[in-house]
């Protein structure tokens, strides 16, 4: 089976790969977000798995037990969990990201109960004593693995863990440079496949899967460049194809993204420090994401410079003339978010447009007007 | 939204006291408004951030955003805030008050003063903005946004709660080093922006005010047992403004005393709120809805009075351990206690420590029923009401309610629907057989 072929079988089976290796007797843990350090996890062997929704079933269970107003992707992961669909995990950890999911872990611990349950409370401001703090909580995290696995967490097997995930983080950013190309060799559509079909199996497996499709895409013909929009895409869970296929057949190239499930959860590598956590600590609590707060910095454009210009080098060299944000509604951070962010991406002379959706392909394609009357602008 | 709805938005008040707080309202912003007149500092700041006591040390004249967002719904002054902010690029369902802060900040910026005819004479545009992660998201991402439309210096700081299956004794150290690491770094920025180093003494002063009045509060509450209630929700959205945003003052505490006095007579002398008390409703959480609190008297026709409610009272008493010297480290330690209040308690029974409050509550204040009010763009105090109006069923089979609309936003609100859903709910309490 070729890479492609096998990203696509993970991409339409989640959760497959997973159950195969619980039923084998692996603990696998699922997690939401992207600040819970998948080295840890690792380095207990046990699976991580970044639980996932489905924009294409609808939500009905889940109304019962969790208000219509709550992220509908949250809402969606939880319908699944209901109906069964995650009963192959062996542990539910939710950091505490935003308001959704810190209530809804409380919601998802009450009704469907893992072997081990943990919440792990991540600062919303940054800054040294924040650093502190989020230390101290992924040591009570390991503290519950350790009695929940009946092992003591083995520092060595941390360092080769976080040497593992740089080792992934390094390959997808090989695979995104491919998207620096006119046209991008790999287009929007089928990056996401590949993300997400990591999200489901240990990290050596997505490693290997993510190399062999690097070197079937080098050996595609090289196509001829074209005049296409190329867009770089902010927001925050797009775990399904449809809203970037749909901007890709309306005409553009999704060339670069800043999303939970892009960029944000392995863009930046894990220092290797004497002691693994300090690295693994420094590097999650400063994952970009609306929901954390960095101290005011001088006045509002420096500010903003502060907050927003490590976009700068994702539009510069990926070479994107429009911005798309894709916000799943209800995620209040990302809403307040967005008048600054396109504020500051005018500035740079990108158009913007801001979409917020119900995470439902059933309404995607009500977009598609609105993407066309975009892309017309900016070509 | 029906053209016909009644204009009326405020309650008819159970207590004379009550009916004092009015004129608190108003001198919060007129306060502002002298305070800056005079060179003293103002500040956008959070209720219930634990910060209160600090900027009373400091001399700080506190100007509650969501405060005011709650004024103009009363008032019925809230649409142009919120369409502009609308306008302004912000969705429709982000939480309200941050729309009508947001809004109000736009149009000021805007016009180059405050918009003709704002509630109360608007705010004024203040020195500096002091959001908090106490309870929810918006309150610290709020004041990062409104620096679209005005340059102040903004300082963020979080206050944190360990969940309830935490083991305390694990993570008390931490929590509270964090906590008072965080009030530290706002006392820095305070003094920074005051130019003035903050007094402890007068701290331990503020401290012992604020926590006299809340302790006042809560023996209000406790009398608020009796039956019939002496004092009803409606008056505890009013009389709620002494403790949240008058705490560290001698105002608060003689308020609250003279509100004492007027519900111990009350008590004592069994006059009720209403002639005939049938049903003890319970308020299980969310923000009132500021636009429409004549509801309450509305449940009053039928006999129903809401006797107590579980948003924004104030934290049960706690006990912070006498080796704590240090006023911050006070500050750090009474936050932990009051977010951990019920933790061993939900441990060992629900799991959850709001089904335990409520529980108790339903218990203690004698309760037939409990309604929620779900708000569309308030997440924090909306999500979990359903699971725990469910877990509560496990407990309890007093029939229980959840209207929906928004704390300020009218267009979420329907009063057909509201007076449908009420009429059910009068009736199963009366099938009840009370």
């Amino acid at each position: 089976m070729s890479a492609v072929q096998k990203i696509e079988e993970l991409y339409n089976e989640r959760g497959k790969r997973a159950k195969e290796l619980h039923d084998a007797g692996k603990k696998v843990i699922g997690y939401f977000c992207c600040f819970v350090p998948d080295e840890i996890i690792t380095a207990f062997d046990m699976v991580p798995y970044r639980i996932q929704g489905s924009q294409n079933d609808p939500i009905d269970e889940a109304d019962a037990l969790l208000e219509p107003m709550a992220c509908p992707f949250a809402r969606s992961c939880f319908n699944m969990a209901l109906k069964g669909e995650y009963d192959f995990l062996d542990g539910f950890v939710a950091p505490h990201s935003c308001d959704t999911i810190e209530r809804m872990y409380h919601i998802w611990r009450s009704n469907k109960p893992s072997p081990f349950n943990h919440m792990i409370n991540v600062p919303h401001m940054m800054g040294p004593s924040s650093d502190v703090f989020y230390r101290k909580e992924l040591d009570y995290f390991i503290k519950r693995l350790e009695e929940f696995s009946g092992t003591k967490l083995d520092q060595n097997k941390l360092r080769d863990t976080v040497k593992l995930y740089n080792r992934r983080r390094a390959l997808l950013r090989e695979l995104y440079a491919l998207r620096k190309e006119n046209p991008p060799r790999v287009s929007g559509t089928e990056i996401t496949k590949v993300l997400v079909a990591g999200m489901g199996i240990p990290a050596l497996e997505h490693i290997q899967l993510v190399q062999d499709y690097i070197d079937e895409i080098k050996g595609r013909p090289v196509p001829k460049a074209d005049v296409l929009p190329r867009i770089f895409l902010w927001g925050n869970e797009i775990d399904d194809i449809a809203f970037i296929r749909l901007v890709e057949e309306c005409g553009a190239h999704v060339v670069m993204d800043d999303l939970c499930t892009g960029t944000r959860f392995f863009w930046e590598d894990v220092s290797e420090t004497n002691d693994p956590l300090d690295g693994i600590a420094n590097r999650y609590i400063c994952t970009h994401c609306p929901r954390s707060l960095k101290p005011q910095v001088g006045n509002r454009q420096e500010d903003m410079e502060n907050r927003f210009g490590y976009m700068k080098e994702f539009i510069s060299q990926w070479q994107a003339n429009g911005v798309i944000f894709y916000i799943v509604r209800y995620c209040d951070t990302c809403e307040l978010e967005g008048p600054d962010l396109r504020e500051y991406l005018n500035s740079l002379k990108l158009p913007v447009l801001m979409i917020e959706d119900d995470y439902s392909t059933s309404t995607i394609g009500q977009l598609r007007t609105r993407i066309q009357a975009f892309l017309e602008m900016i070509s | 939204m029906e053209a016909n709805q009644q204009i009326k938005t405020t309650a008819v008040k159970g207590t004379d006291t009550a009916r004092l707080v009015r004129a608190m309202v108003k001198n919060i912003y007129q306060s502002a408004h002298e305070a800056k007149a005079n060179g003293q500092k103002v500040a956008y700041m959070m209720v219930a951030s634990q910060y209160d006591e600090i900027l009373r040390a400091m001399d700080i004249v506190p100007l509650p955003t969501e405060n005011y967002a709650g004024l103009c719904a009363a008032k019925r002054d809230m649409d142009r805030f919120l369409l502009k902010a609308e306008a302004d690029g912000y969705s429709q369902v982000l939480c309200s008050y941050a729309r009508i802060g947001l809004g109000f900040d736009s149009l000021r910026k805007e016009l180059g003063h405050i918009p003709e005819g704002s509630p109360d004479g608007g705010m004024p545009v203040p020195d500096m903005m002091l959001g908090s992660s106490a309870v929810c998201d918006p309150r610290f991402k709020w004041f990062q946004a409104t620096s679209r439309y005005l340059e102040a210096p903004t300082f963020g700081m979080d206050v944190v709660a360990p969940p309830p299956q935490a083991d305390l004794n694990a993570v008390r150290d931490y929590y509270i080093q964090y906590q008072r690491d965080q009030l530290s770094g706002l006392i820095e920025f305070l003094e920074k922006q005051t130019g003035k180093k903050m007094d402890k003494e007068r701290l331990w002063e503020a401290i012992r005010l604020g926590d006299k009045a809340w302790q006042i509060w809560y023996d209000i509450d406790r009398l608020r047992v009796a039956v019939p209630s002496p004092m009803p929700s409606q008056d505890h959205f009013s009389i709620m403004v002494a403790g949240h945003y008058y705490s560290g003052t001698q105002i608060a505490v003689d308020f609250y005393q003279k509100l004492y006095d007027e519900v111990k007579y009350k008590v004592d002398n069994k006059i009720g709120v209403i002639a005939d008390e049938k049903y003890r409703i319970l308020y299980g959480g969310g923000l009132p809805p500021w636009h429409t609190l004549w509801i309450f008297n509305y449940f009053e026709s039928f006999g129903a009075v809401f006797v107590i409610e579980n948003v924004y009272r104030g934290f049960d008493p706690v006990e912070v351990p006498s080796h704590v010297k240090d006023p911050v480290d006070y500050l750090a330690w009474r936050a932990f206690l009051r977010f951990t209040r019920y933790h061993e308690k939900a441990r060992a029974h629900s799991g959850s420590p709001l089904v335990e409050k409520l529980l108790g509550l339903i218990d203690d204040y004698k309760i037939d029923g409990v309604a929620f009010h779900a708000c569309r763009s308030c997440r924090a105090t909306t999500i979990g009401q359903t699971h725990i109006k469910s877990e509560l069923g496990k407990y309890t089979s007093i029939p229980m309610m959840q209207l929906v609309s928004d704390m300020v936003d009218l267009r979420d609100y329907s009063e057909a629907q509201w007076k449908a859903q009420i009429s059910a709910f009068i009736e199963a309490l009366e099938g009840r057989g009370k």
